[in-house]
């Protein structure tokens, strides 16, 4: 069985969390967030007939970059960031932390989840962000804890790309 | 050709020499360098042996190349050897194997022996009893419940993580326990220790070590490229770090290569189980003396001492009552009718004849306390002959030279008394309750000083005969009237119930043959016994008795030897009259 380290960051209340709880195996409650600033789960995928199990590290940045402990993401093999595209101060955030992430563990696949898809019409980030968004070197997908829209093709992919590396 | 005309001139010879050199030169250099190679070759085999020794230090302080490469050719050479002659190797590793076996054999057999002790012990005492319980109620297995009190300490999990992702390379757990979500905890063990160096120790190479939850414990050991971490219950000792520590650096040397090329597959750390395991350990107390149990089982062991005290005072009151019992009912006079133990009182009863010995006494001659003894004795008259003796000595006392015991139911006296103490003998014995007869004949009878010189002068008569003749003479005739005088002079002084009697002895001179002689002397007792009847005086009987010349009189001369000898002498015994009346003639 391969196993994959990946973090998935975002700032607080990016539904992150939802994410999770709906998608991946659950062992430790949502507390260690708030008391150790990580929570990890495993997530396990098929890719290229292959079992691969991520082991998801789930940090948090309660207030943008500065709260996330670097040393967490060592040795990960790839990064999900979590956008809440209702809130657009999480899109600014998460250009801070994609930088802190760069500086700590260098470029690896990279997948960014524009959360509350469900959620379009309340969303606030406009085509210049995306545009923005686009220059950077990850993958966007438009997910949705409530309704798993994208959820399972951002992990998917991310694992693909994770392989490649590897290999 | 040129030098063949034998002008070999110098110039010649260096133009030859050139020419030579021209047509064969590279062959004369490679000549050269072949002769120098071969001549080389020989100096090194010879050389080779005396720097080998030292090559091959030189060559093993380097590197361990040299030992790589041997190691096929002497693993081959060491199996060869082994197939060849296996009796040498095995003489050369006994003295390292004989003690290894031993200690093996030894720890295995002391293994056993503790299990055993402990199965019994924790079968038997009442703390097993109570785990045996406890399981059944709970419905755990014994051996857990056991576990679970005996426990000194136990590894349960053992996590082997690689050190940089968090990502779980190979896990272990103990059998009977259920699997955790092994790689999960690895991150967040591994995260847990990053969130702990970062928050308190933040920028040095340490990291969080160990940590205790309840009755857990996690130890975690770090080396370069990946984590130990064991799961442990109980308390461990010290020494349970280094060896997670030498068991990390025995997995970063077998598995150097995979840790280096880690990059998410954990198969080639499926082989890592095994060393794993090895941590897996469970040590329970096997002491036996638990904190908890010790005053407990002081307090069995003050019990079970109580117990065998109670049970020997008893055994050996009911040995001591026993033995009382014997000794009473062999005690002469003494019938006991009823006995039996009260607490600490015995009670006696029975019949005691006033000569016996009281029981307390003898009770207290055996050495009992006689104050707890309740005795009642009826009287009696026992017809025991130790008690008849003591009732017979208390209505007469015996002289001095007298004795007397008891045969059946008859008194018997032996040694030497006075004619009164006889009399007052016969008279009292039947006074005496279970005493039917007293025997005197073994009584020789003193008499009275007075008579004494007419029984002496009995003693010194004599009747001679002529020489092979038992005729008697007038004066012996007239001699042996005279005696009836004398025993009735004696018997007159020893009262009516005495008789005396005359004892004849007959005897020969040593003239003719013993045959004769003897009969001689019987001729001559029965002539005088038989004058003596007829003159109406007793003689004793079985009468007459000639002793030939046995025993003869002294004399002083042999013709006065022969003289006396040729004779009758006379004894006085003096009997009691047989009961009913006269004796028969």
């Amino acid at each position: 069985m391969i196993q994959k380290k990946v973090c998935m960051v975002g700032v607080f209340a990016t539904g992150k969390t939802s994410l999770v709880r709906r998608f991946v195996h659950s062992k430790f409650s949502d507390q260690y967030l708030s008391t150790v600033g990580v929570k990890i789960d495993r997530k396990p995928v098929r890719v290229k007939e292959q079992d691969v199990n991520l082991l998801l590290w789930d940090l948090e940045g309660r207030d943008g970059a500065q709260d996330i402990q670097t040393s967490y993401l060592r040795g990960s093999s790839g990064v999900l960031y979590v956008v809440d595209g209702t809130r657009r101060e999480t899109l600014v955030q998460i250009a801070e932390i994609h930088e802190l992430v760069s500086k700590s563990i260098g470029d690896v696949p990279s997948a960014i989840a524009l959360n509350k898809a469900d959620l379009t019409s309340a969303w606030i980030i406009n085509d210049g962000d995306r545009a923005e968004l686009g220059k950077r070197p990850w993958h966007v997908f438009e997910t949705s804890a409530l309704t798993g829209a994208g959820v399972e093709r951002a992990f998917v992919w991310l694992a693909e790309q994770m392989g490649s590396v590897a290999s | 050709m040129a030098p063949a005309n034998g002008d070999d001139s110098p110039t010649d010879a260096q133009e030859f020499a050139r020419l030579r050199s021209l047509l064969v030169g590279r062959e004369q250099a490679e000549l050269e360098r072949l002769r120098r190679e071969i001549r080389d070759r020989t100096l090194t085999a010879e050389n080779v042996g005396r720097h080998l020794p030292e090559a091959i230090a030189l060559r093993a302080e380097s590197d361990d190349q040299l030992a790589r490469a041997l190691m096929p050719t002497l693993e081959d050479a060491f199996t060869e050897s082994v197939q060849r002659n296996p009796q040498q190797i095995a003489q050369a590793i006994y003295p390292t194997l004989g003690p290894a076996i031993r200690k093996a054999i030894a720890e295995a057999i002391g293994g056993i022996v503790e299990g055993i002790n402990r199965a019994l012990e924790e079968g038997l005492s009442v703390r097993g009893l109570k785990w045996r319980i406890e399981a059944w109620r709970s419905g755990v297995p014994y051996a857990q419940v056991v576990m679970k009190h005996a426990l000194v300490y136990r590894v349960e999990q053992a996590y082997l993580i690689h050190a940089e992702t968090g990502l779980l390379l190979s896990h272990v757990t103990a059998p009977d326990l259920a699997a955790p979500d092994a790689d999960v905890i690895a991150g967040m063990l591994t995260a847990i220790r990053d969130f702990a160096r970062d928050s308190f120790a933040a920028g040095t190479d340490g990291g969080l070590h160990a940590f205790r939850v309840g009755d857990l414990s996690v130890i975690v050991e770090a080396g370069p490229r990946a984590l130990l971490a064991a799961v442990v219950r109980g308390h461990h000792p010290p020494a349970l770090a280094e060896r997670l520590q030498e068991t990390l650096e025995l997995v970063h040397l077998q598995f150097a290569g995979p840790l280096a090329r880690f990059s998410g597959d954990a198969a080639p750390f499926e082989s890592a189980r095994a060393i794993l395991a090895e941590c897996l350990e469970t040590v329970v107390d096997t002491s036996g003396k638990t904190h908890r149990g010790l005053v407990p089982r002081l307090a069995w062991v003050a019990v079970f001492v109580a117990l065998a005290f109670v049970g020997y005072i008893l055994i050996a009151s009911q040995i001591k009552w026993r033995r009382a019992l014997a000794t009473l009912r062999a005690e002469p006079g003494l019938v006991v009718l009823d006995a039996h133990r009260g607490l600490r009182t015995w009670h006696l009863q029975g019949l005691r004849d006033p000569l016996a010995r009281p029981a307390s006494v003898v009770l207290a001659g055996l050495g009992f306390d006689t104050s707890r003894v309740h005795e009642t004795w009826a009287p009696y008259i026992s017809a025991d002959p130790g008690v008849v003796l003591r009732r017979a000595l208390r209505v007469v006392t015996a002289p001095k030279g007298v004795e007397l015991s008891i045969a059946g139911d008859t008194l018997i006296a032996t040694g030497a008394a006075p004619v009164d103490w006889i009399d007052a003998l016969h008279a009292r014995v039947a006074a005496i309750p279970g005493i039917g007869a007293v025997s005197d004949t073994r009584l020789t009878v003193i008499l009275p000083l007075a008579v004494q010189p007419v029984a002496d002068s009995v003693a010194a008569s004599h009747v001679f005969f002529e020489t092979g003749s038992s005729r008697l003479s007038d004066a012996a005739q007239a001699m042996l009237r005279g005696l009836g005088g004398s025993l009735r002079t004696i018997e007159a002084s020893l009262g009516p119930a005495w008789r005396a009697e005359l004892d004849v002895v007959g005897r020969t001179d040593t003239t003719g043959s013993e045959q004769l002689n003897r009969a001689l002397s019987d001729d001559r007792a029965r002539v005088a016994t038989d004058f003596l009847l007829h003159a109406g005086i007793q003689t004793t009987r079985p009468a007459p008795r000639g002793i030939g010349t046995t025993n003869p009189l002294p004399a002083q001369t042999l013709e006065e030897r022969a003289r006396v000898n040729r004779s009758v002498s006379f004894a006085v015994r003096v009997r009691r009259a047989e009961p009913g009346g006269e004796r028969k003639q």
